[in-house]
């Protein structure tokens, strides 16, 4: 089933790509950022987000400050580091140049 | 009437029906189990609390104070089965961590002994219940050989003393998953047996 385990690796690349273009967009704590991503349909169970932020701050693209709720527990929200809005500058290019690639192959 | 438990997650404090407890804290520790060769675990489990934290919150109110077995399904449901989330190391360098997947070896059976464990190890390996295998032994002591073998296999076999040998001795490989859920199975054991003493 090495077929599987391509699309898990491709949905997770989209995913980090889709996280840091969503944060480049204003802060957001998690389950701002799910709901985003279950609008899309990228996401199935929310229990994928967390190790992807885990990582992604522990690689320094993003930071986190927490802040009060009045309906719930505090919130963490995450921001996009200078190191982050740059790998994602690099990611979109690439995302074009992939999808070009994609793109005319397919047509072929 | 029902007893519940007072949980704090994420720093709040819930009130929780017995049952839902049970499951929620399996549910948690099987997540523990899975992310558990990542170093960022902690912040991990620490931000699914939050959001089940939160999940409950919204479940919770005025006219409904305790969070029930429903409102834990609902929840683990929204959340995903280990398998389904996914992103533990265990499956990007697929089979290096599953190398003796589904191997099996020969092991005594510390948990299950008259003994030394030779008789229930043998029979976890050859898939026959262990009374079967005791009474094989038995005959074989009435024809002679019976202590010689057994003693002999004592030497040699090497006992179960690791959940991954525990696991190897039934034929089940080691991965996250399958030691979350062998915690879970001896954790039901440990209650039951503890029920039935106290009952």
């Amino acid at each position: 089933m090495d077929f599987e385990n391509a699309k898990a690796q491709m949905r997770k690349g989209v995913l980090e790509f889709c996280i840091l273009s969503i944060l480049s967009k204003g802060d957001a704590y998690a389950t701002d950022i799910l709901n985003k991503l279950k609008e899309s349909q990228l996401i199935v169970v929310e229990g994928t987000l967390y190790p992807l932020l885990s990582r992604q701050k522990n690689s320094g693209l993003l930071s986190y400050r927490w802040e009060e709720s009045t309906q719930g527990p505090p919130r963490k929200y995450y921001a996009l580091t200078e190191k982050g809005s740059e790998v994602l500058k690099e990611l979109e290019s690439s995302w074009r140049e992939l999808i070009d690639a994609v793109d005319s192959i397919l047509k072929k | 009437m029902k007893k519940t438990f007072s949980v704090n997650l994420g720093n709040r404090v819930y009130n929780i029906d017995e049952d839902a407890y049970l499951k929620l804290s399996a549910y948690l520790e099987r997540i523990e189990g899975h992310f558990s060769d990542l170093k960022e675990r902690e912040d991990i489990i620490n931000d699914i609390e939050l959001r089940i934290s939160e999940l409950f919150t919204e479940r919770l109110g005025v006219n409904k104070q305790v969070v029930t077995l429903v409102d834990v399904d609902e929840v683990i449901r929204i959340m995903g089965d280990p398998h389904e989330i996914g992103g533990s190391q265990e499956e990007e360098p697929r089979n290096t961590w599953e190398r003796r997947s589904g191997t099996k070896r020969i092991y005594r059976d510390p948990d299950d002994r008259m003994i030394g464990g030779v008789c229930s190890g043998l029979a976890a390996y050859t898939n026959i219940d262990p009374v079967i295998m005791r009474l094989i032994f038995v005959v074989l002591l009435f024809m002679g050989i019976g202590a010689l073998a057994y003693i002999i296999l004592w030497i040699v076999v090497p006992e179960a003393r690791t959940t991954a040998q525990k696991l190897e001795m039934r034929g089940d490989s080691v991965n996250a998953s399958n030691i979350g859920n062998f915690f879970r199975d001896e954790f039901e054991n440990v209650k039951k047996s503890f029920r039935r003493r106290k009952s």
